[in-house]
């Protein structure tokens, strides 16, 4: 099979949990004017749940719906609880303690589990490979194509076809005018970080069987979603799918051209987006 | 006598530490730590700006004294300097292009860089020995006429040295810290638009600060080459930015001094708590976490507010009776 | 009578995204006089503000100021030149004293001195004239060493206004300087910006109708990006069309 054919359907495939894993920062920070450091704990905290899962026996398909709820629901609670009484502050400690709460849950992932990696098994019904003439690709990965493809629909149908996305949308634009519309802003704010933190969980699930689990997974995935997020366009959707597919394609096509060098370009996409354009490919203009 | 108090609180760490610590090593690393966070202080508290990339700066500094003081042997007090040098104008060349952007996209423009350094560190192997770093740097002792005046041999021996710079370095960055520049980025971290509608040049003002942070940093990673005799790939990674960070914001913005605390807080409580519980980080980011919602201005905050509290023990114990309309 | 033009504004232009919120303004502002710029909300008033003063770039258009042509200048320069705004959101350096917020509205016209990383602020470096000459002025001496975030905001409004007049400018910009005042310091301020006019040229955006008609040499009357009318307070009072633009009972002196 064409080596450049397979690694753009590798590119595809990689884009689109970029995608899921940075369109919860995007839109986290779209509307609470938030960069989460933590991001990168949730999609750790999402393939551990997932290993942890498949420990003990359930099926990888209970564990795509049960972990996405467990860590949105620690996502919620982190806003709650802790986050909430940080938006008053200087922007610093937006930082200092999501890099924080970061540091925590990945040392508590090495208590739990051990600083070595583990692997996540493949679902038995997607194992193996598809055949289709010349064309030879891994079950389970053109299944996360698929899965994601379906996902990012529903996402955008919440975001543009519900009123909770419409008070999303709204908020992102002006916070004031929601909550003087009635409507209770800061749960909103709960929901739409637990929404991010739920989203990075599925992408760490389902990336878990294609890299296995491992406690510094969290550190390189929020690198990667910062890029994505810069390069798509800060609070944007349909950014962070562009941005997502952008990347991922890129990063795979340049590991069989030049292997270092794919990372160094990314990091170049977005210093250069972010002097020439640094509301991203899609984002709204401040 | 307020004016000298930081500068005799500084004094008063460099002298306690080779009384109440074993390692000179770890003494050194206090006081390197603590310039390269304020390095970092300078440009998060006192200009508003928050920089993950101050581990290029310190990385640099690392780099350049490794070169010079193995390949090209210049004098060490030359190479000390050069490394300062080659910090400030890294600091320049990133601060030139990162102040272009404000907020959250300059905070993320330094991450890239960082990134960007961390990578180019790794392939030019030919400067930066890649992953394996650079090795054997040499730690020579001050010599006048081939007369050994000062040896450096030992680690408190050096400490003695770092010392000696670390409060030259302090007493320099604290006349920076007072001067008019120094109360001008007060101005601009305080309000960035006004300051510039009253007639300041702000990308001149911040790339001062980055240059003068550049040099900082550059001096604390030389200083760090020698002491450790290597020249790490690690200090260019993201780590070393963040840790510096942690030090800086622990310690309190705003406070020079607050910087060294913070460094201080940080490798002794590493040092202590890491042979004890390998998970020792879990606390720093509990810590991080508690500052961030209950002690802003960080443990020199804490510091004052106890000070404070004690203070007004002592005025409620003292039998004087209060003039009337006096505050308590 | 006419003193010489000191500001001159030709078409400008600003356009956000394909909004025109300047669709070519051409003003004329004298010297040591009252000029103000008066319309409803949206008229463009502030924008234009920005684009004399520099704090936002133009779209198109000329500006001149004493001879000199200004248009590419960024706000830090115009203050060398002589130009100085207050802003209708108060923004002043909270943490800040109040003396020291002046000391450095008053360094400004030599910022130079602001990259001295040796010297502390003290002696010939702190403006100690010109911060006492204005802290006078106002009235905020007793307040000198409060923080200005601590101040009523009748007290921030005035240090406002002490911002732009430490810079000693030859024009100074107040926009909505009395916005938010009690009736007392109302007075007080309207006498105080009247007694400007001696030394320096003040171009005014008020909504309070009483202190524009009392104090104006001038009066520009602005209306979605474009100047609708312009000429002596009476003169603006009788016109039709500017009152058609308010609907009427707002020029008639009632408070805005």
């Amino acid at each position: 099979m064409n080596i450049y054919l397979l690694q753009i359907i590798n590119g595809v495939g990689i884009g689109m949990l970029y995608f899921l894993l940075a369109v919860g920062l995007s839109i986290v920070f779209g509307l609470l004017r938030f960069v989460n450091f933590a991001h990168g704990a949730f999609y750790l905290l999402g393939a551990y749940f997932c290993y942890q899962m498949t420990r003990w026996g359930m099926s990888f398909w209970l564990a795509l719906v049960v972990v996405p709820l467990a860590v949105g629901a620690i996502g919620w609670l982190t806003e709650k609880l802790m986050l909430r009484h940080v938006y008053a502050t200087a922007h610093e400690f937006h930082i200092v303690i999501t890099v924080g709460l970061a540091l925590a849950i990945q040392e508590l992932v090495i208590l739990q589990w051990g600083p070595l990696g583990d692997n996540v098994p493949v679902p038995d019904l997607l194992q193996g490979v598809v055949m289709w003439g010349s064309f030879i690709y891994p079950k389970y990965r053109l299944f996360v194509i698929g899965f994601t493809s379906i996902l990012a629909v529903v996402l955008w149908y919440v975001l543009e076809g519900t009123r909770l996305g419409s008070a999303v949308r709204a908020g992102s634009e002006s916070t004031e005018m929601v909550s003087l519309l009635g409507i209770n802003v800061f749960r909103i704010f709960s929901l739409v970080f637990a929404l991010g933190a739920a989203t990075a969980a599925l992408a760490g699930v389902l990336a878990a069987p294609i890299r296995g689990a491992e406690p510094f997974m969290g550190i390189e995935a929020l690198g990667i979603a910062f890029v994505v997020v810069v390069v798509g366009g800060m609070g944007s959707f349909s950014g962070a799918l562009l941005g997502g597919l952008l990347i991922g394609i890129v990063q795979s096509v340049m590991s069989t051209l030049w292997p270092e060098g794919a990372r160094l370009m990314i990091y170049i996409a977005m210093a250069s987006v972010l002097l020439l354009r640094p509301h991203g490919l899609l984002g709204r203009k401040e | 006598m307020k004016k000298n108090t930081h500068l005799f609180l500084a004094l008063a760490v460099v002298l306690i530490m080779p009384l109440l610590m074993n390692s000179g090593s770890l003494a050194s690393e206090v006081l390197i730590f603590g310039l390269a966070a304020m390095g970092c202080n300078l440009l998060l508290g006192f200009t508003g700006l928050l920089s993950f990339g101050q581990g290029i700066f310190f990385g640099l500094g690392s780099y350049t004294i490794a070169l010079t003081l193995t390949r090209w042997p210049l004098p060490m007090p030359v190479a000390l300097v050069l490394a300062m040098v080659m910090g400030g104008l890294g600091a320049a060349i990133v601060g030139w292009i990162a102040i272009r952007q404000k907020g959250t996209y300059f905070v993320m423009l330094t991450l890239a860089f960082a990134q960007m350094f961390y990578f180019i560190a790794y392939t030019a192997t030919g400067l930066t020995g890649g992953d394996n770093g650079l090795l054997d740097i040499p730690r020579p002792s001050i010599t006048v006429f081939g007369q050994t005046l000062w040896p450096l041999v030992t680690p408190w021996q050096f400490y003695g040295f770092v010392a000696v710079v670390f409060m030259v370095a302090f007493w320099l960055l604290l006349k920076v810290s007072r001067s008019t520049f120094g109360r001008t980025l007060l101005a601009v971290r305080d309000n960035e638009e006004r300051a510039g509608a009253i007639g300041y040049n702000l990308k001149i003002l911040k790339l001062q600060a980055f240059i003068i942070s550049g040099v900082v940093t550059g001096l604390a990673g030389a200083l760090h080459a020698m002491m450790t005799g290597i020249a790490p790939l690690s200090n260019a990674e993201y780590h070393t930015s963040e840790m510096i960070l942690v030090m800086t914001v622990i310690g309190g913005t705003g406070n020079l001094f607050a910087s060294v605390l913070g460094s201080a807080f940080y490798l002794l409580l590493a040092d202590w708590l890491s042979t004890l519980w390998p998970r020792w980080l879990l606390l720093l980011g509990l810590v991080l976490i508690a500052v961030s919602l209950w002690m802003q201005r960080g443990l020199w905050g804490l510091g004052e507010k106890l000070w404070a509290a004690v203070g007004r023990k002592r005025d409620r114990a003292s039998s004087q009776s209060r003039a009337p309309g006096e505050k308590a | 009578m006419s003193s010489p033009i000191l500001l001159e504004a030709v078409g400008i232009e600003k356009y956000y995204g394909k909004f025109a919120a300047l669709g070519g303004v051409n003003l004329k502002v004298r010297a040591n006089t009252v000029h103000s710029v008066i319309g409803p909300n949206g008229a463009g008033k502030t924008t234009l503000f920005h684009m004399l003063t520099g704090t936002k770039s133009v779209s198109a258009g000329r500006i001149l100021f004493d001879g000199y042509d200004v248009t590419h200048e960024p706000d830090h320069r115009r203050v060398q030149r002589g130009i100085a705004r207050s802003f209708q959101v108060t923004s002043l350096f909270q943490s800040l004293s109040v003396r020291e917020n002046l000391r450095l509205a008053a360094q400004g016209i030599a910022p130079a001195m602001a990259m001295n990383c040796w010297h502390p602020p003290e002696g010939r470096r702190s403006c100690a004239e010109t911060v006492a000459n204005v802290l006078s002025k106002l009235g905020l001496e007793s307040f000198a060493t409060v923080p200005a975030g601590n101040l009523s905001h009748g007290q921030q409004r005035r240090l406002e206004v002490g911002m732009a007049l430490a810079a000693r400018p030859k024009a100074i910009f107040l926009d909505e300087p009395t916005s938010g005042m009690g009736i007392d310091d109302l007075d007080e301020m309207k006498r105080f910006i009247k007694s400007l006019r001696a030394d320096h040229t003040v171009v005014l955006i008020e909504h309070n109708m009483n202190i524009v008609m009392d104090i104006s040499d001038t009066v520009t009357v602005m209306q979605q990006g474009k100047v609708l009318a312009e000429g002596l307070p009476h003169e603006i009072r009788s016109n039709d069309s500017v009152r058609a633009a308010y609907l009427g009972n707002m020029i008639t002196g009632g408070k805005a």
